[in-house]
């Protein structure tokens, strides 16, 4: 059937303007750091910052620990739901969307109230600090860890892949890790690089409990001070974004052909 | 002239035939199923009835009109989908007067059309839910009233019950020909189930690979089958390899033993192949001797107790045979590993 | 994601004997105990906190003027101009998100349209913050590369009174998040139309503009308003952007309370207190709303 396109290629075009303008423009500022030539001065200077590197390696390290934190939390839980208790499917949902109703500046406020205080003075040393902000960074990405488990949990025949294991003689700690987690791997880094790319730019939490040592709040004082880097490192975070997307992206795509594999 | 007449109706998907040279007349009221495995084009031709999908050629003429590129939404043609349809956002009523809705029917004669179809689909009670509410079997059947609220000229039945359970299946079923019957409604029956094709219609559309194969009442495609395909398609065959073939006198050799089979259609309609068969249904043998009846002997192989028949497999000679012998209360098994003697009259073999 | 309430009476009907019989009762909500902790440790605490903090003063004794100061002119049209960006952006990111996923899906567009939009959506609508800010000044800002351009063909946006700094200007840069994330959750959405509805309402002698009317956008109004709700509570929560757009030149709630935290305009923290749960009620309200029409439209699309 023939249709007239004319329509579906004018929304694209005006969405794909939206989309490429800023980034071109950025990019162009960025080679502008050297009087009158093009240059990649600016990139230069970012990568021999000492704290470009120490603050982007501080906000993986703490992006590793949220992931971890993060898939121990919640897998055990959408499993556990599905094979047993049904019945609190509804109430872990709506606990998982918790925070979608919560901003990040009222969960860091309220933390803030509770965890430097007594009884837990997290605050005064910086593992303590370092813990809430990982604790602050799994409950930001619990919804898009739990849906993204949940569907994948969802995929596979869970009670009966458990019920096979048990006849066949395997514990608890076996299904889990050796049925389980691997049947779910898909869901589980789709959900890891979702959250990755959540905490390493972000900016409202670390920016209250740990400050400058984090990637976000390095990008937002490099961006009142310093201009060329600042369009320099816009490029390099968009990047690093659209790197993650693409990971996730090439896992999907890893599964359907794995899926295709299976049934020759 | 017919009611529905498709001329020379080709479908090509591509570069891939899906209907080739499509040729049938439908008469007013007529029940025309197209039976077929899934792939032969009977839903591509339903479509092009329907207009979903344009003929590379031919033409489609419903009652003196070529509706052939009509728009679908022009042709007042009833259709009936596999998964029902129905719109998710619509109460049943709603569903039902959709399509008088869209005519700018009346407010007034909408309900009473409506009422009067859920009347006929026995779902009175159900007019206010929801398509998600119902069963398979009430969806389907308020997706029937809905095609049929539109008076439309024909009816078009796309696999309306291979998504339902088989009790609903036939339950269905006879509700569909009960409707069709009353309401007097030209319908085209599209399906890969050869019980319901066999039970419903008036006459059979056998199809493969996009070719029709054959037409005719269901009796006619089941005990005069005019190719392998349709003899094989529709109700079991065995095939058993003869040689000595004498058309003339009706006889052949099977294991060396003379066979007497039907030859007379067989000089007009049949070629002989290279390699000769004799074909007979399952339900056609009995046990023991018998007077001017085909004798043969076999060893049982198999057997299986299916309720009201008992379907064995005997070995005959080189071929595997199926034996399907109805069941009596008193009747003794044979039982694996038995010599038994069957026997089949002349008339109900022929050679393929 | 529509197997979720829903496919619990399909399960117990399914279910047959237990492999092994079923642990006791309370050994079967241990398995469930560290997630309940963690909730309640650092999503009940915290806001609980706040919701007790907000009813008291300096020296913890239950007021209600904290609630009172909520209605400071100041304050209230901070939430006023916050909602009302976050509606227009809503609105504005949904509208555009809508087309153009239409366009990939039933707009007949080529496949690698829609992969290419789907890649960059994701991209998109996880670029906020300081890098996004930062982009659109380069764009838009008053020697941006296209504010500079449309000056050379004769139209001064800043003559014309636009300002990058100002409520339009900061709805413009949401937008860039907004969007996308509506491309992606409208997309399955669309797909989600089936192909036999738009036969079946033809057939049934329906126009394709009566189709749209009365069937499709009747059965994508849930997903759309639910959509648009949570482009709502995306907006409603940001802070960085704003911040490092405007650097807090814009009167956002969000701004206000990150003030509140780093004590240098408010000094009473049962204002802040006040701020913070003012914008959990609002969330709450829009999310129990997302919440049945999400329920609506799962419920209509099962089959």
């Amino acid at each position: 059937m023939r249709r007239n396109t004319f329509w579906s290629w004018f929304w694209i075009f005006l969405g794909t303007l939206y989309f490429l303008l800023p980034l071109i423009s950025t990019f162009l500022f960025s080679l502008r750091a050297k009087k009158d030539v093009l240059s990649f001065l600016s990139y230069e200077r970012i990568f021999t910052d000492v704290n470009f590197t120490r603050t982007l390696g501080f906000s993986l390290v703490v992006a590793v620990f949220t992931i971890l934190v993060s898939i121990l939390l919640v897998v055990p839980t959408a499993y556990w739901i599905r094979l047993r208790l049904p019945q609190l499917r509804a109430m872990i949902e709506f606990m998982t969307m918790l925070p979608f109703v919560i901003p990040a500046i009222v969960l860091v406020f309220g933390l803030i109230r509770v965890f430097s205080g007594a009884p837990f003075f997290l605050t005064n040393t910086y593992a303590g600090t370092n813990a809430l902000l990982v604790a602050a960074y799994a409950v930001l990405t619990l919804p898009y860890m739990f849906r993204s488990v949940d569907a994948g949990l969802g995929a596979i025949d869970v009670r009966s892949l458990t019920e096979a294991a048990q006849s066949l003689g395997a514990n608890w700690a076996t299904i889990l890790f050796r049925v389980i987690f691997p049947n779910l791997r898909v869901a589980i880094l789709s959900g890891a690089f979702l959250t990755l790319a959540t905490v390493i730019g972000e900016f409202t939490i670390a920016s209250f409990l740990v400050g400058i040592k984090a990637f976000g709040p390095y990008l937002s004082l490099t961006g009142q001070n310093k201009t060329y880097e600042a369009s320099s490192l816009t490029i390099i975070s968009f990047l690093l974004t659209w790197a993650f997307m693409g990971l996730i992206q090439l896992f999907n795509r890893g599964k359907s052909d794995s899926a295709l594999a299976g049934a020759h | 002239m017919s009611f529905l007449s498709i001329s020379n109706v080709s479908k090509i998907f591509g570069g891939v035939v899906a209907v080739e040279d499509f040729n049938l007349e439908i008469e007013k009221g007529e029940f025309v199923s197209f039976l077929g495995p899934s792939g032969c084009g009977k839903t591509t031709t339903l479509r092009m009835v329907a207009g979903f999908e344009l003929p590379t050629s031919g033409e489609v003429v419903l009652d003196g009109e070529n509706i052939t590129y009509k728009s679908p939404n022009q042709r007042n043609v009833g259709m009936v989908f596999q998964s029902y349809a129905l719109f998710p956002n619509m109460t049943v009523a709603q569903n039902i007067g959709f399509g008088l809705q869209v005519r700018k029917t009346p407010a007034e004669e909408i309900r009473k059309t409506v009422d009067e179809m859920l009347g006929l689909i026995h779902l009175e009670k159900h007019a206010e839910k929801y398509p998600f509410q119902l069963s398979g079997g009430q969806q389907q059947r308020v997706a029937l009233a809905r095609a049929l609220a539109i008076n439309p000229r024909v009816l078009l039945l796309d696999e309306p019950l291979s998504a339902l359970d088989a009790k609903i299946r036939v339950e269905l079923r006879q509700e569909i020909r009960r409707i069709q019957q009353t309401m007097g409604i030209t319908t085209i029956y599209v399906t890969h189930d050869q019980e319901e094709a066999l039970s419903l219609s008036d006459r059979i559309v056998v199809m493969s690979q996009g070719h029709m194969e054959q037409v005719g009442t269901p009796s006619e495609i089941y005990n005069h089958p005019t190719t392998e395909f349709v003899a094989s398609f529709v109700g079991q065959l065995n095939l058993l390899p003869v040689t000595e073939v004498n058309v003339q006198n009706g006889t052949c050799k099977l294991n060396g033993q003379l066979v007497r089979f039907d030859h007379s259609e067989q000089s007009e309609q049949r070629q002989i192949s290279a390699k000769p068969r004799l074909a007979i249904r399952p339900e056609e043998f009995q046990f023991g001797q018998a007077e001017a009846r085909n004798v043969v002997l076999g060893r049982v192989e198999v057997v299986m107790f299916l309720g009201a028949v008992v379907r064995l497999r005997v070995r005959i000679g080189e071929a595997l045979v199926s034996v399907d012998l109805f069941n009596e209360r008193t009747m003794i098994l044979p039982r694996v590993g038995d010599d038994v003697t069957v026997n089949f009259p002349a008339h109900a073999c022929w050679i393929m | 994601m529509s197997s979720n309430s829903f496919s619990k009476p399909v399960d117990t009907k399914r279910d047959a004997p237990k492999a092994r019989p079923a642990l006791s009762g309370w050994r079967d909500w241990l398995g469930v105990a560290p997630f309940f902790l963690f909730v309640f440790l650092f999503i009940v605490l915290p806001s609980f906190r706040l919701l007790i903090g907000s009813f008291q003063d300096v020296d913890g004794n239950f007021t209600l003027k904290n609630f009172a100061d909520l209605m400071d002119p100041s304050i209230l049209g901070a939430y006023w101009v916050t909602i009302r960006i976050s509606l227009a952006t809503a609105f504005g990111g949904g509208l555009l998100g809508f087309l153009m996923a239409y366009a990939v899906t039933v707009g007949g567009l080529p496949r690698w349209v829609r992969s290419a939009l789907l890649t960059f959506s994701g991209v998109a609508s996880n670029f906020a913050g300081v890098p996004l800010a930062f982009a659109f000044i380069t764009t838009l800002g008053r020697v941006g590369m296209v504010t500079v351009f449309l000056k050379l063909i004769g139209v001064d946006l800043y003559d014309k009174g636009f300002s990058l700094y100002s409520f339009w200007g900061l709805s413009l840069t949401y937008m860039y998040f907004q969007f996308p994330l509506m491309v992606l959750t409208i997309t399955p959405a669309l797909d989600g139309l089936r192909r036999e509805w738009r036969e079946a309402a033809e057939n049934l002698g329906a126009t394709p503009f009566e189709y749209w009317v009365k069937v499709a956008l009747p059965i994508l109004t849930p997903s759309i308003l639910g959509t648009m709700i949570l482009l709502f509570g995306n907006a409603f929560g940001a802070y960085a952007t704003a911040l490092s757009l405007t650097g807090g030149f814009i009167n956002l709630i969000t701004i206000l309370i990150g003030s509140q935290i780093k004590g240098d305009v408010l000094h009473n923290v049962g204002l802040g207190y006040a701020l913070a749960f003012g914008m959990v009620v609002v969330m709450g309200v829009m999310m129990t709303l997302y919440y049945f029409l999400r329920r609506r439209s799962e419920r209509w699309l099962k089959q």
